[in-house]
């Protein structure tokens, strides 16, 4: 039973993680298909832990972070002093044994405690080192205090976030840093196959700010090829357009371009609902996107959507366009995602009980993928804090009294 | 042991997949080195050939579109028109020397073709089968249809991007298609790659558009199930951070963002601000204060930085300790020092549009290259090659598949 289990996992990789706000969701990934990811925190403890939301508003209890929660489910924790000599050596002595290390420290902090990668990498040749950082480990800005917010500003993400001159507004879940994550995700595991194939490991360095730019959509070309600077869509009518039904919002897409077949289920559907004047919605001038941006036909259009938009529920907008074949869909709260019928069909989401938090459950976001010989799983709770420590050592050889010295010299937290 | 110069090299690619996630996700694969065999037909040309801009606003043909190119470097791309059978066999062939075969159809296409897993792994049990459904193979609504704005406002994204009380707006781009869904994608795919290592086995791997998006966007939904709160518009704001914005600063446009969360970056905003005197009051003492007079403090900081230029101002708060940034548009991106210095962008050489702007996947390897070799690839451009060399077809046979309409 348990080899049956290993061979659905990736559970030969071990992942060595000492990220905080930036990063965790890398070595999350690793965690979901069963790698065995050891989160290595500060004896400060990670400072994720302090961060809100928290569960049932306990912001002072630094196990109730509700992102620390989520990014380190499944990972154990090891609370070292790497300042400390005796937290050095433990740390190299994972270091021996570690397929991936992720880290997101400043740029030369590691170096200035002794710990570059070229030393590491003398101990374990085969070692992925995947620096987690805002600006990235090389450039003119690699020393800049960063934050979500600059890295989504600088990397020309954040201006696509709204129309003519209004202000962007800002993705939720800082996505400037969970782009990078992916990435460092990904980069790691092409370093780890090829490390794998040729014994040789590497050095990858992933900026938060260079990872939005896979997300410029095609604006950078706008400006290289026609010399223009766009910004974000939402005033072209019914292409990609939002509007207010009875219980919140809905987006719709109802054309593209000229594409005159997509548009016509939509003008049957409002015929069908006999929403008053919508045989306007038969004019040809639909079909021009130019028509439809400009502020009379947006405004038209929405004159005439809305009377049945505001009869109806953003959930019976969506079964009705959708059944009408209309690219319909509610916007989406985080209840109305834990009510959705497709993710509640799928069992998609995890509710886990957490021990260190009175027995409070949690639910969390379940599977982004399934596979056929591996299995993803949302694993045992997030760690308290040092709550593998003791754990750890033994495996590495220390005493249970070396243990307790280092505990009482405050070089570990058990 | 091996000595690959490239991380992936020796991997093929058999790649099905258009427009947006399935495109973007080989891409980074063939930047890594694989070998990625796109296959179209003029009968189903990728529409993203269609999709704006196009070089000097010219939209004629299949050739000039940017959107295109930039998912689609470094590709080879063979026209095949799988509405002939004998298309099929050719996809076979192909199937047979790949590691990983993608689309992102609707669920069934494959099947029509016999091309589903039941029938790939047969062709080849080592490949690694992939699909990008939009919300999975089952369910209620597994044939619900929808584009990159509709998957943003269904997973959540859209709620909380707009200003607080206003209508919800989103990140202005089919954001999901461009990070979330390619990069679980491609986890996913190096994932099962890493599993073939061991067992010599390919898999499919089944990616949900949705589930993936949501996975990386977990709070809303984690919050009301432990709280029972909705968040609502954010701004640019961030429940552990005051001040948290974009500031008005002089020029079109020009915004400055600037993101304070600790006592020492508020001191430090303080000093470049000259400790004004509003600044002492105790409503904006601590963080908590901040947050809950967060529109006054916002006022007072505009109104320090609308007659001042954003660059200054980014130099003198970065000095300071505080985060700070110029939201900078696509032009300021492409001409940003440290991106250029960091060889983010590439500038490849078409025979159509002649030389023009791509980026890499934004990892840097110390020991393996990203490479950004050719432009994208006109439609079928690689027919010929392939089939030659690559799939062994002699002339006679490919003339003979050309004449009945297979290779077009």
């Amino acid at each position: 039973m348990e080899g049956e289990l290993n061979n659905r996992s990736l559970s030969d990789v071990k992942v060595l993680d000492f990220t905080g706000e930036l990063g965790p969701y890398a070595s999350k990934l690793y965690a979901g298909l069963g790698a065995e990811v050891i989160h290595l925190e500060p004896i400060t403890g990670d400072p994720l832990r302090k961060k809100g939301p928290f569960y049932k508003g306990e912001e002072d209890n630094i196990e109730a972070s509700l992102q620390f929660l989520y990014y380190n489910g499944n990972k154990k924790s090891l609370a070292v002093d790497l300042h400390r000599q005796e937290g050095q050596e433990i740390f190299l002595k994972l270091i021996e044994n570690v397929d991936i290390f992720m880290e997101s420290c400043i740029p030369g902090y590691l170096d200035s405690l002794g710990l570059s990668y070229d030393r590491l990498k003398a101990i374990n040749p085969k070692l992925v080192q995947t620096s987690i950082t805002p600006y990235g480990s090389v450039g003119p800005y690699k020393d800049y205090p960063g934050s979500d917010l600059t890295c989504s500003a600088m990397g020309g993400f954040l201006y696509l976030a709204g129309i003519d001159n209004d202000k962007p507004v800002r993705a939720c879940d800082n996505q400037a840093y969970r782009m990078a994550e992916s990435y460092a995700a990904v980069g790691s595991s092409i370093a780890l196959l090829y490390a794998q194939r040729t014994g040789k490991g590497q050095f990858v360095d992933v900026s938060a700010m260079e990872s939005v730019g896979m997300a410029l959509e095609n604006s950078a070309q706008y400006w290289d090829l026609e010399g223009t600077i766009r910004r974000g869509r939402g005033t072209e009518a019914g292409s990609a357009t939002v509007h207010p039904c009875k219980d919140g919002y809905i987006a719709i897409v109802a054309i593209m371009g000229k594409n005159k077949i997509m548009w016509e289920p939509f003008v049957k559907w409002m015929k069908d609902e006999n929403v008053e004047e919508c045989e306007v919605f038969e004019d040809p001038r639909w079909i021009e996107p130019s028509y439809r941006r400009s502020d009379e036909g947006y405004a038209t259009f929405c004159r005439i959507f809305h009377r049945y938009t505001m009869q109806h529920d953003k959930m019976s907008l969506y079964e009705k366009g959708q059944a009408n074949r209309i690219a319909l869909s509610p916007v989406s709260n985080g209840k109305d995602l834990l009510e959705n019928p497709q993710l509640k069909h799928r069992n998609f989401w995890q509710t886990i009980e957490h021990e260190n938090l009175d027995g409070g459950k949690i639910t969390f976001p379940g599977s982004p993928y399934a596979f056929g010989d591996l299995d993803w799983r949302f694993g045992f709770p997030a760690p308290r804090f040092g709550e593998h420590t003791a754990q750890i050592l033994e495996s590495l050889n220390y005493t249970g009294d070396e243990i307790a010295v280092f505990s009482k010299e405050g070089i570990v937290n058990v | 042991m091996s000595n690959f110069e490239k991380a992936l090299e020796g991997l093929v690619v058999c790649d099905f997949s258009w427009v947006g996630a399935g495109p973007i996700t080989t891409n980074v694969l063939g930047q890594c080195g694989a070998e990625i065999i796109k296959i179209e037909s003029l009968k189903r040309p990728d529409i993203l050939r269609k999709g704006g801009p196009f070089k000097d606003g010219n939209a004629e043909g299949f050739e000039r579109s940017g959107y295109f190119a930039n998912r689609n470097p470094n590709k080879k791309c063979i026209s095949l028109n799988m509405r002939q059978a004998k298309a099929r066999d050719v996809a076979i062939r192909l199937i047979k020397k790949s590691d990983i075969i993608i689309n992102n159809f609707r669920v069934g296409q494959m099947e029509k073709w016999n091309l589903g897993w039941e029938d790939v792994k047969e062709i080849n049990p080592r490949i690694i089968y992939v699909t990008m459904s939009l919300q999975g193979t089952d369910g209620p609504h597994k044939s619900y249809m929808g584009f990159g704005v509709n998957l943003n406002a269904l997973c959540g994204l859209t709620a909380q991007a707009c200003m607080p009380g206003q209508k919800p707006f989103g990140t202005g781009t089919n954001y999901t298609d461009h990070v979330m869904v390619p990069t679980h994608t491609l986890f996913g795919i190096m994932a099962a790659l890493l599993q073939r290592e061991k067992t010599g086995r390919g898999q499919t791997v089944e990616v949900s558009q949705l589930e993936s998006a949501i996975a990386m966007k977990p709070i809303d939904s984690m919050l009301y199930a432990a709280n029972e709160e909705i968040l609502g518009g954010q701004g640019c704001g961030d429940a552990n951070g005051a001040p948290h914005g974009v500031y008005e600063t002089v020029g079109y446009r020009k915004w400055l963002a600037i993101a304070v969360f600790t006592d020492d970056e508020w001191t430090g905003l303080k000093r470049v601000m000259g400790n004004p005197s509003w600044a002492e009051d105790e409503k904006f003492a601590t963080l908590s204060s901040r947050k809950a007079n967060e529109e006054e403090l916002n006022n007072y900081i505009e109104d320090w930085t609308k007659d001042k230029y954003a660059t200054r101002l980014m130099k003198q708060l970065l000095a300071e300790g505080v985060s700070a940034g110029l939201v900078n548009d696509a032009r300021a991106a492409i001409e940003d020092e440290h991106l250029i210095e960091r060889d983010f962008w590439a500038y490849l050489d078409h025979s159509v549009v002649g030389r023009t702007l791509y980026n890499r996947a934004p990892i840097i390897f110390s020991e393996t290259p990203i490479e950004m070799n050719t432009a994208a690839p006109l439609l079928g451009e690689h027919t010929d090659e392939v089939l030659s060399g690559f799939l062994e077809y002699t002339d006679d046979e490919i003339d003979q598949l050309k004449a009945e309409d297979v290779l077009t």
